[in-house]
């Protein structure tokens, strides 16, 4: 599963736990979230600054665990989240109910099922995407501070981040 | 009158069967559809919401959908920008090139728009302004439920049984009449817990049940004023399963904004005079 978030998120494993056996339980009832039985056995967040060459797609080359973070949380992150073969229909629709994390607002996405944890991170748990970078862009008719990842840039306004991307701003900072 | 397509999905599509197994989400497996054919994510975008237009698309075309519909509230506009024009506005307040978005991204962007009023007088201003101006009009759903089935020009009756808003079977017989889609927003059932998602679940079946008796024309969506909010199709799905929604019928139901948009499309161009009156065709229309 991939999720991606503010920038700023710094949620761990435990916290994604949480998220989702709160989500099963409030969509699927107790009981029947016991069935799922849904846990989060790995969990990975591209985190700190990356070096030019974003929205690399072929992951482990990648040298973003060794550079130093400029935050401790990052916009993207996947995870591995064993269920009971029966219930991965509902596993599924319990993940889509998963919207926060500790109060951060998520999007999750499940890239693919497979039979063991082993064949699922060699198969769906490539590196995520893309570093970020801190950058001043022109957005709203004003110089903000914002956070790039490929294509996208997360910009802060006055009253909250906006998701935008490459076509919605000037960059400024060269 | 605008039963020249079809009206909508039906509530006795095919029940195909899920692929089990190893499977990507890719949509490598999926079955590849012509534009106007795929799932679309009606959405709300800036200023309404926390995304621009690209960022909605850009995420709605990763999440395997091949559309998106920009149906922000008329008091909080994106309003789409003519590519010929040399400024186009402030993405942040709104603004867009559909093509350019599409372009970029690869996938449909449907300029729209969702009437919010109580007022019928003004709401019915709205309907002839907006309906030449943009693809899709919906009208927000509850206290004007009973006008906007009452409009063929109505695309979308948006959520009907939010808040105080009712659905019984003199508005679906009249929306099956008039072929105004009633939205199954399942927003309350994915970003809501406890007693709203129950209130949400309970509108939800009351409306399939009605919909389905009269068979009258739907969509899906989600309703999402953030690119964090968007499920793919999929999801979706098993979303709706777990609430007995065939799986099927969101899909029909996604599918069924683009099948409109295009229709629409079709209308506004140059044969187009008024709903049911074409130049220089005969089409069997009604």
């Amino acid at each position: 599963m991939e999720l991606e978030s503010t920038p700023a998120a710094a949620f761990d494993r435990e916290a994604l736990q949480g998220a989702v056996w709160y989500a099963a339980a409030s969509l699927l009832g107790d009981s029947a979230s016991a069935d799922a039985d849904l846990s989060v056995v790995r969990f990975r967040r591209a985190d700190g600054d990356d070096i030019e060459g974003n929205d690399r797609d072929e992951g482990e080359t990648g040298e973003t665990a060794d550079y130093h973070a400029s935050t401790a949380g990052g916009a993207e992150a996947t995870a591995v989240v064993r269920v009971r073969r029966s219930e991965v229909e509902r596993a599924r629709a319990v993940l889509a109910c998963v919207d926060a994390v500790e109060g951060v607002p998520v999007r999750t996405r499940v890239r693919g099922v497979s039979g063991t944890v082993r064949a699922c991170e060699e198969k769906y748990l490539k590196r995520p995407r893309a570093g970020s970078r801190d950058r001043t862009v022109a957005f709203a008719g004003a110089e903000r501070r914002a956070s790039t990842r490929g294509r996208r840039v997360d910009v802060e306004l006055a009253d909250g981040l906006v998701g935008a991307t490459e076509l919605d701003y000037r960059d400024t900072d060269h | 009158m605008t039963g020249d397509d079809g009206s909508g999905p039906r509530a006795d599509a095919d029940g195909g069967g899920h692929p089990a197994g190893d499977d990507t989400e890719d949509g490598a497996g999926d079955q590849q559809e012509s534009v106007t054919d795929g799932p679309y994510a009606a959405v709300h975008t800036r200023p309404e919401g926390t995304a621009t237009v690209a960022r909605m698309a850009l995420t709605a075309a990763e999440a395997d959908y091949a559309g998106i519909v920009v149906r922000n509230h008329g008091d909080a506009d994106a309003v789409p920008a003519d590519p010929s024009e040399r400024e186009h506005g402030d993405p942040a307040d709104g603004a867009y090139v559909p093509a350019a978005v599409a372009d970029a991204y690869d996938v449909d962007v449907v300029p729209a728009v969702e009437i919010r009023t109580d007022d019928r007088g003004q709401a019915a201003e709205l309907l002839s302004r907006y309906r030449d101006e943009r693809v899709v009009v919906c009208v927000h759903g509850g206290p004007l439920n009973r006008w906007a089935v009452e409009d063929p020009r109505v695309d979308v009756l948006a959520h009907p049984t939010r808040g105080e808003g009712d659905l019984n079977h003199v508005l679906v017989k009249a929306a099956a009449r008039n072929g105004v889609r009633l939205e199954f927003d399942l927003s309350r059932m994915l970003r809501r817990t406890g007693g709203e998602r129950v209130r949400a679940v309970r509108g939800l079946r009351k409306q399939r049940e009605i919909v389905a008796h009269y068979d009258a024309p739907f969509v899906v969506s989600t309703d999402p004023t953030s690119h964090l909010q968007v499920r793919s199709p999929r999801a979706l799905r098993a979303v709706g399963e777990t609430v007995s929604f065939e799986p099927d019928r969101i899909d029909a139901g996604l599918r069924e904004w683009g099948r409109l948009a295009a229709r629409n499309r079709e209308r506004l161009g140059e044969d187009f005079i008024a709903p049911g009156v074409y130049r220089g065709r005969y089409e069997e229309v009604d």
